[in-house]
């Protein structure tokens, strides 16, 4: 008697969500990106079908964010453009998609005007040929004025627009849906708000099948396990049918790991750490390769080597 | 120390206090009852008094505003007497109708005849009177008159063993002889015991009343109930007193470790003797004629009762003095009937589950059900019961008395005036009150069906959060939304009544505690909602309850409505039942040993439970969809 085949046979499908449009589409991307798909958890491909390989988009910002240098050294002087970050990480480190954030739009930083956000996004519509995710500053009162300007400035291009959280949902769904544009969901770590958010989405009368999302990510060591058990956790619901659970997910890690003291401060401070010029990217890339395994179909990355460890991560696991 | 005199308008009462007593405690003494919310700890602004002459002294409170001030408002419980005093209560200030209408008296009047005890037994009160007329002892047939009376007694009821006090046995000769052995006996059920209570000439069968309590937290309802056919004839309540010492329970068990038990069962005792003194005089009644008074409440409210200390029962591990006390003479603690009249102290299940759930349980008689039953029971705190004939599970939910109308702004008890339902009619909100009178403000079923109302017309959404410009009652003061029910602004002999995401949050607080206890319940005994096959939702919401307003807003699971059943005071209908049936007395007994009680405190899971219960109506919202 041979050993019996145990696979699990999961009664639903994710959410299948594209970003970006091209010509024929009504926009003027030359690539899209497709999320989700799935009908089993991650790379258990003997078990069901994985249609869509998880995607890594590079982290852009309107000014240069409070990064290391190790980071900021390894993305090169086009840090200092926006526009000229997007196209080096589309043209040398290999993203597939640009995720733009305001932080130039905040008060304490340039206090960057709707108009100026909006300026930029139509330059790198310009210039870069990838989907874009668009974010604001992260102040609820300004992305309230910055968000729609940029949407507006992206109408028909298909962006993923973040984030509709359970206070600002509202904004965010008339936005998305007068500009023809994808949403982010966002949760502060607490899987049943993250469902919350989808239900009010979808009352605000927005498809599920827009949405993508965001648990909040944490950086390695920083409440990791937490976010890991979230992103496990909903992907195990919407498999086994849980369709307000069924949409893809996404993790900023670029924008969370280099914050951390593991992956800013250097062996000078942290002795016997070893050199943070290979312990930083070590740590986003080992951080994204775990939320990898969770669930994540989105990935946010900025160091390129990082970016390159994860990518050879996924092509060889799938 | 000077004592001084404080003078309260409208009531007129007055009391003589020691200098640096608290206002609202001199208030308490001339057991005026006040609206306030906090229990003397200044933070519900609820107890705003004015102080027309004389001196007080105390901190400065937020929450009077400068014309307050002004006119020489203080908070009652943040001043001390400094000399004599007149002082104004405020309309809004004091309960208003100290007594309140009680119309469970004529719901609840033949509703025990409709109950399988009426169906199955004779009525046979706990304490019953029996006429006698005995044969007279000759030489041939010598026997003693206690052995005379006590042989007819076990010949006629059957009763096995008695038990009878020397006062009695002292005075039998005489009345015996001088009725010409024709005479009424009380008897009284102590347990398995009966007591002959009293021996009185003549016939006086038809005058055996009792008492029956429901020992509320906010409010204390009494029943008449002539014993001989179980007829409720007259039902009333009243405000517990004991509120002056905060509104919930913990709140007053810790004011009784400093002012003293004795403070608190005082409190609770006029209270009860003033309902029984007017139910006795509006039916023409003597006091001599009631013989039993049997009380269901919460475990704290029991304790007060017979003046024993609660304290134990709000440190773990939340030990009672007793959970079945023994039947007492009511004049041991203060109660003012036949002085050889019983108290009965109805059994409790544990420190936080009380007599008025055994008397629920009893009431829906889900003890005998073969089917899986749920019994939620809202007051202060909320109360769940699971079980059927085999088994029998109790759990305690820290609530919060927002269902009850307090915590919630413009909540008010289920009193004349109260909005006790919210509808829509022709696409506009509409309120009813009780009685019809105008509103003064929203009790419970009101509460329940106003989130219901501005869910259903997308004015809050599934959060609990209001959305701006949905409707056009929005209004935002001090950064919060409110919904504006009545608008004082255009009619000033109104009273403005509104309804304010704070309101919302508390109520959604106290449904999702509710909800995720009955969850973790069937989650320990591996059930679902569908196996739940009645649910019988009890409480002080007044007369009525919207099954599918409290459906919409998650506070009972979406079961077909033919399994939910409003079932209103419990407490009071098992109690009558109690008092009634002999059979339901030890049956009463036997659901205290048998239920078990079941600690959230100890449930690892419960937060997560209540999180998802946060929410209009669950997170889980697909199982509210399908159904």
């Amino acid at each position: 008697m041979g050993i019996p085949e145990l696979k699990e046979n999961w009664k639903n499908t994710i959410n299948e969500v594209t970003i970006g449009a091209t010509k024929e589409e009504g926009g003027t991307r030359c690539k899209t990106i497709t999320l989700g798909g799935q009908s089993t958890l991650p790379f258990l491909s003997f078990e069901g079908d994985l249609p869509n390989k998880p995607v890594i988009a590079g982290y852009v910002a309107d000014i240069v964010p409070d990064w290391p240098d190790v980071l900021k050294n390894a993305i090169g002087k086009e840090i200092n453009d926006p526009i000229e970050w997007a196209q080096k990480n589309v043209e040398e480190f290999g993203v597939e998609a640009i995720n733009m954030r305001f932080l130039g739009a905040s008060e304490a930083t340039k206090n960057r005007s709707p108009d100026e956000c909006a300026k930029i996004v139509e330059g790198m519509l310009k210039t870069v040929d990838v989907p874009l995710i668009l974010w604001g500053c992260g102040e609820e009162e300004k992305d309230n004025e910055v968000l729609p300007a940029c949407s507006h400035a992206a109408r028909g291009e298909n962006c993923l627009i973040g984030s509709a959280t359970e206070t600002n949902y509202q904004t965010v769904v008339a936005i998305c849906k007068a500009d023809k544009h994808k949403i982010i969901a966002e949760a502060p770590v607490d899987i049943n708000i993250g469902k919350q958010v989808n239900i009010l989405l979808q009352d605000a009368g927005l498809d599920l099948k827009e949405v993508v999302m965001l648990q909040t990510t944490a950086a390695l060591g920083y409440g990791f396990d937490y976010v890991y058990t979230i992103l496990e956790r909903a992907r195990i619901a919407g498999l086994q049918g849980d369709k307000l659970m069924a949409s893809p997910q996404l993790c900023d890690i670029g924008g969370e790991v280099w914050r951390v003291k593991e992956a800013s401060v250097d062996e000078d401070i942290l002795t016997g750490w070893g050199a943070l010029e290979k312990r930083g990217p070590m740590w986003e890339a080992v951080c994204a390769g775990g939320y990898l395994q969770a669930g994540a179909d989105l990935l946010i990355m900025a160091h390129p080597k990082a970016i390159k460890i994860i990518q050879s991560t996924i092509n060889n696991l799938l | 120390m000077a004592e001084y005199n404080v003078i309260f308008y409208p009531q007129a009462l007055s009391v003589r206090v020691q200098e640096g007593t608290i206002l609202l405690d001199a208030c308490a003494k001339c057991n005026i009852t006040i609206n306030n919310l906090c229990g003397g700890d200044g933070i519900c602004g609820r107890c705003k008094m004015i102080v027309k002459s004389g001196k007080v002294k105390g901190e400065g409170t937020s929450q009077l505003n400068r014309e307050e001030i002004k006119a020489g408002y203080v908070l009652a419980c943040q001043v001390t007497v400094q000399s004599d005093l007149v002082v104004d209560i405020p309309w809004g200030t004091w309960a208003k109708e100290k007594l309140i209408a009680n119309e469970d008296a004529q719901r609840f009047s033949y509703l025990s005849k409709g109950s399988s005890y009426a169906k199955n037994y004779e009525i046979k009160p706990i304490v019953l009177k029996l006429y006698m007329e005995l044969e007279k002892p000759t030489l041939a047939n010598v026997t003693s008159d206690l052995q005379l009376v006590c042989d007819k007694v076990r010949e006629v009821l059957k009763i096995p063993s008695m038990q009878t006090g020397l006062k009695i046995i002292k005075n039998i000769s005489k009345i015996l002889r001088k009725y010409d052995y024709k005479v009424t006996v009380t008897l009284g059920l102590r347990r398995q015991i009966a007591e002959i209570m009293n021996l009185e000439g003549g016939d006086t069968v038809d005058k055996n009343y009792m008492i029956i309590v429901d020992m509320g937290t906010s409010t204390v309802v009494a029943h008449l109930v002539n014993a001989n056919n179980t007829e409720t004839m007259d039902g009333k309540a009243c405000f517990n007193s004991q509120g002056v010492y905060g509104r919930e329970v913990t709140g007053r068990i810790i004011r009784a470790e400093k002012v003293g038990t004795d403070e608190l069962q005082r409190l609770l005792v006029e209270d009860i003797n003033k309902l029984i003194e007017g139910l006795c005089s509006n039916n023409n009644i003597n006091l001599q004629d009631i013989t039993a008074v049997v009380c269901a409440g919460n475990t704290v409210m029991t304790h007060f009762l017979l003046g024993l200390s609660a304290e134990h029962i709000r440190r773990t591990p939340y030990t009672p003095v007793s959970l079945i006390p023994p039947p007492l003479r009511a004049v041991e603690v203060g109660i003012g009937i036949n002085p050889r009249g019983l108290l009965y102290a109805l059994p409790c299940i544990s420190g936080w589950v009380g007599s008025d759930l055994t008397a629920g349980i009893l009431a829906t008689e889900m003890h005998k059900h073969d089917k899986l039953c749920l019994l939620v029971d809202i007051g202060t705190n909320g109360e769940i019961i699971l079980g059927n004939k085999d088994w029998l599970i109790a759990s305690s939910a820290s609530a919060g008395p927002a269902l009850e109308g307090a915590s919630v702004e413009c909540g008010v008890r289920a009193e004349s005036g109260a909005i006790e339902k919210v509808y829509v009619e022709d696409g506009e909100i509409k309120f009813k009150t009780i009685h019809d009178k105008p509103a003064i403000g929203i009790c419970g079923s009101g509460i329940i069906d106003i989130v219901s109302v501005l869910l259903d017309q997308k004015i809050i959404n599934r959060s609990g959060k209001f959305i701006q410009g949905s409707h056009e009652g929005i209004f935002t003061r001090n950064g919060i939304s409110h919904f504006i029910l009545v608008d004082s602004k255009n009619d000033r002999t109104k009273k403005s009544i509104y309804f304010s995401e704070k309101d919302l949050e508390n109520v959604i607080v106290a449904k999702a505690a509710i909800f995720a206890a009955i969850r973790i319940l069937l989650k320990r005994l591996e059930l679902s909602y569908s196996e739940i096959n009645k649910i019988y939702l009890g409480g002080a919401f007044g007369n009525y309850i919207d099954i599918d307003s409290a459906i919409n807003i998650g506070l009972i699971p979406p079961l077909p409505k033919e399994k939910i059943e409003f079932v209103g005071n419990t407490a009071i209908k098992g109690a009558k039942l109690t008092a009634s049936y002999q059979e339901a007395f030890h049956e009463i007994a036997d659901i205290h040993t048998n239920t078990t009680y079941y600690d959230l405190m100890g449930a690892d899971d419960y937060v997560e439970e209540f999180r998802k219960a946060m929410f209009l109506p669950h997170t889980d919202i697909n199982f509210w969809r399908e159904e």
